[in-house]
């Protein structure tokens, strides 16, 4: 019998915590015990020893475990004290350590970004004589790298967050593979080294991007652990968004339409006037949107009589 | 580290488990130099060492735990089983190696002082 799945290790690690305060300090030490107890249990199954008998010699080398439980237990501490450090205490008893391999390849995924970028924009200014191929194959490796980090950062487990699965983590990999990508392409086009017709591509790469981050975005599901929600709950008051899910709706919605008429006078601009001066239509697109983004956020009337549309009233 | 010789009956071993007990902070530290490891780990690699003769209590080295993560000589983190209980694992701090370095010359340097004053030579009086 496995020392996960024996029963008795759960019944009894509850009977020592018994009338305990489940403090978040306690539970850690009560799932530390229970972790150590399964080893011990293994082992002595492996020596040939019955479960039930093996849980029992378990819990008697244990020794008393009562000084050091009350010790963890809630009351009879400075509650005060506790709680100007219940943020830090909680994110060292949660502490999740990246892996090795994770940091390694977001450095790796960085020199791709930056030597990508650094090759393209080159090629495309004529200072390297690159043909178009292998610019745009530059373009290829920074967005790939982009999309590493995120997808990658994504898929893995951090002390406030779980991770996404490994089909969400490619989804919103491939998204900013199709988002960074078209955008490069279309900075391809500004500079002049790509035809633009070719700005047709690079548009439909940003917007499928745009179109795969709405839907990922919409169908997230809470991934932050249950200590950081409580540490985020204790913080809440400042942040409008959290409190007004409808302001936050709203916000969202002048975003998908600055975006759209932003890109719709980049694509119409570039095609009627130039692309040299089309950009100015997504430098106003992003203008627009912060200044949305401060209205939204620090309304200047008092939150909670605000009416609809606080944040354009005063375009 | 309480000294509850009073109360317990003679060991029978040949060394004074009191002695030990009160250097379970630099053991501990000892065992997580070289690699970062779990409790029940940590408990095993001292009760191997000692020949299985002696074990100090998984109780007494939680307490240990939670004062060498408080005093910033170890870091805890959660592992990442994917199955069975998880594992909380202990990994040395360069505070830690500081302190289990000194507790090392420390001691190395009273064994040398109290044979002295003993008049052991080679172990033997």
């Amino acid at each position: 019998m496995s020392g996960a799945e024996n029963p008795s290790i759960h019944r009894r690690l509850d009977e020592a915590f018994g009338g305990v305060t489940m403090t978040p300090e306690a539970q850690d030490l009560k799932e530390e015990i229970r972790g150590n107890l399964a080893a011990r249990v293994n082992e002595l199954a492996a020596g040939g020893l019955d479960g039930p008998a093996a849980v029992s010699q378990a819990i008697d080398e244990l020794g008393d475990i009562r000084e050091l439980v009350g010790e963890v237990a809630g009351p009879g501490r400075a509650a005060g004290a506790r709680a100007a450090n219940a943020a830090l205490d909680a994110r060292l008893l949660h502490r999740v350590r990246p892996k090795p391999a994770y940091v390694v390849g977001v450095v790796i995924a960085s020199i791709a970004i930056a030597a990508g970028l650094l090759f393209m924009v080159l090629g495309a200014t004529g200072v390297l004589p690159l043909p178009i191929g292998p610019i745009i194959g530059f373009a290829g490796v920074a967005s790939t790298g982009a999309a590493w980090i995120v997808g990658g950062t994504l898929a893995h487990e951090t002390t406030s967050n779980y991770p996404v699965s490994k089909d969400r983590a490619g989804g919103y990999f491939f998204a900013t593979l199709l988002g960074v990508y078209g955008l490069a392409v279309g900075g391809l086009v500004a500079l002049g080294a790509l035809p633009v017709w070719v700005v047709v591509f690079a548009a439909l790469g940003v917007v499928a991007a745009i179109v795969l981050f709405a839907f990922l975005g919409a169908t997230q599901t809470n991934r932050k652990k249950a200590w950081a929600r409580e540490a985020a709950r204790e913080y809440q008051g400042q942040d409008r968004f959290s409190q007004d899910p409808v302001a936050a709706a709203r916000f969202g919605i002048y975003s998908a339409v600055i975006w759209i008429v932003a890109f719709g006078l980049f694509t119409g601009l570039g095609f009627m006037v130039g692309f040299g001066i089309s950009w100015l239509a997504l430098l106003a697109g992003l203008a627009v949107h912060m200044i949305v983004l401060a209205r939204m956020l620090f309304p200047s009337d008092v939150p909670g009589v605000s009416t609809p549309g606080t944040g354009l009233q005063e375009e | 580290m309480v000294n509850d010789a009073g109360r317990n009956p003679p060991q029978p071993e040949p060394f004074s488990a009191d002695l030990l007990r009160g250097h379970t902070d630099t053991i501990v530290l000892g065992v997580l130099k070289d690699a970062e490891s779990y409790g029940f780990e940590i408990y095993k690699t001292i009760r191997d060492a000692t020949g299985g003769a002696y074990e100090i209590k998984e109780a007494t080295l939680y307490a240990t735990y939670r004062r060498l993560v408080k005093d910033g000589l170890v870091e805890a983190s959660w592992g990442d089983e994917t199955q069975g209980a998880r594992r909380k694992y202990y990994r040395i701090t360069d505070a830690g190696r500081a302190v289990y370095l000194q507790n090392v010359r420390d001691w190395t340097a009273t064994a040398h002082i109290i044979n002295k004053l003993l008049n052991v030579k080679g172990g033997m009086p």
